[in-house]
């Protein structure tokens, strides 16, 4: 619904003009839109909204009978197309500018970094904001980019009505101020958590490459890096081998489980486990596979019969089996079946008797 | 060897009835790449009846998990026979499907 507003000849002028052009802007907002999730995709910058917005017809008029004097043209206003990048952490905005720099022109005479504004005892409306152009389209737009935090506090911020102009007790203030001041820090602190994170993934990486595996302790990460190896593939193929089976690829992350609860501690207990019992495994898939024509089997078969045989060997019998079919199947009667079999088919294999 | 799909909103069954060895493979595989066309929702194979599976129809089983995969949808084993399970375990693919009792 349109408000009735008085406006001068001039301010009409630019709302006509901003009516002819409104389907344009739209579809500019969806290639600008479009273009900026490709770009972000394709660097593999994960954010965690891009929002857009054209400026409705009654926010237009409004600003218009406010300060329309300001405006020659709508080509003045810069904000008519509105979008925003909101991101994870603190240092991906500037991932994100140097993305908008390369898809858009920029309007560097306007273009505002709004976290350098500050005075040095104030905080809060952290936000860097782009006014930006595309060939073919006269008008300019902004990119606003902050992070979740920010963002979080730019919308409570408005809601209190901060920015209205309306006195506000100093009181009030102080808190909004020290509240924003907190968002930073903690924006901070997420940003340095992550750049340690990857520095420790890194030194793991290195560890695992350089055989270092004793001084690596199992987790998910590590386990991630260690599996990179293809450490099960000697195994695996051994097992293919007998039957000319193919292998099909499934990913092995739910044996990290397995392997804790058997007490693995570090990636070199692993790498003992395939040592010392990849031959008691090869007689268990023999024995199970052997007399049949299967001839696809999976890439788990190694790790499945080597933590088997490992169970088997240390006396954790029939329990210990469907506890590890428990871990990685979910708990069910059907898993005790398997064990029993598993332990009936086993007890005569050459390994259980060395 | 005999598919009866029976569809309802996003949840696809199919009984599977008799023995899937390789020439009864290649005589479903149609109706395996019908259910493919489900496999954006929640696809229950049924293995009530279902005596007998060769490694073609682990292949059928697994191409349908991989259809599910990509759209985002699942395939759920349901009661599969002792013999059945056996092979699923010694080929390792026992922790790849949901299998229900």
């Amino acid at each position: 619904m349109k408000k009735a507003r008085l406006l001068d000849p001039h301010c009409e002028a630019i709302l006509q003009e901003y009516q002819d052009n409104l389907p344009r802007f739209r579809e500019v907002e969806q290639e600008v839109k479009d273009k900026l999730r490709q770009t972000l995709a394709d660097a593999g910058l994960l954010v965690a909204a891009i929002e857009s917005r054209v400026k409705g017809y009654d926010s237009l008029a409004g600003k218009l009978e406010l300060k329309g004097h300001k405006y020659k043209s709508l080509a003045d206003l810069t904000d008519i197309l509105g979008l925003r990048v909101i991101t994870f952490y603190i240092d991906d905005v500037d991932k994100v500018a140097s993305a908008v720099e390369r898809l858009f022109d920029i309007d560097w005479e306007n273009t505002v970094d709004k976290r350098k504004i500050h005075e040095i005892d104030s905080f809060g409306y952290l936000s860097l904001h782009y006014i930006c152009s595309v060939p073919g389209f006269p008008y300019r737009f902004e990119i606003q980019m902050r992070t979740l935090l920010q963002h979080a506090w730019a919308n409570m911020d408005h809601d209190t009505g901060y920015k209205s102009g309306v006195e506000i007790p100093k009181r009030y203030l102080r808190n909004m101020s020290r509240l924003a001041g907190m968002l930073e820090l903690v924006d901070d602190e997420f940003s340095k958590i992550r750049i340690e994170l990857t520095d420790y993934r890194r030194r793991v990486q290195a560890l695992v490459r350089s055989g270092n595996l004793d001084e690596v302790s199992i987790d998910g990460d590590t386990f991630r890096s260690y599996l990179e190896l293809e450490p099960f593939n000697q195994l695996n193929k051994r097992i293919a081998a007998m039957n000319q089976a193919e292998i099909q690829e499934v990913p092995l992350m739910p044996y990290l489980a397995v392997f804790k609860a058997l007490g693995f501690k570090t990636l070199g207990d692993i790498s003992n486990l395939i040592k010392d019992y990849s031959e008691g495994a090869y007689q268990i898939a023999c024995y199970q596979i052997g007399l049949t024509d299967l001839d696809i089997i999976s890439s788990s078969i190694g790790p499945q019969d080597l933590c088997i045989a490992y169970i088997l060997k240390m006396g954790g019998g029939k329990a210990g089996i469907k506890y590890m079919f428990d871990q990685l199947n979910g708990e069910s009667e059907s898993n005790d079946l398997m064990a029993e079999m598993l332990l009936e088919q086993s007890k005569d294999l050459p390994f259980m008797k060395k | 060897m005999e598919i009866k799909i029976n569809t309802q909103d996003s949840l696809t069954t199919a009984q599977l009835i008799g023995r899937l060895d390789t020439p009864a493979s290649q005589e479903v595989s149609g109706d395996f790449d019908n259910l493919a066309q489900y496999a954006a929702g929640t696809i229950v194979l049924d293995c009530t009846e279902l005596e007998y599976i060769s490694s073609s129809g682990l292949r059928l089983f697994l191409s349908l998990r991989k259809a599910a995969a990509s759209k985002g949808g699942k395939v759920i084993v349901k009661a599969i026979n002792k013999d059945i399970r056996s092979v699923f375990m010694m080929t390792g693919f026992l922790n790849l499907f949901e299998i229900q009792d």
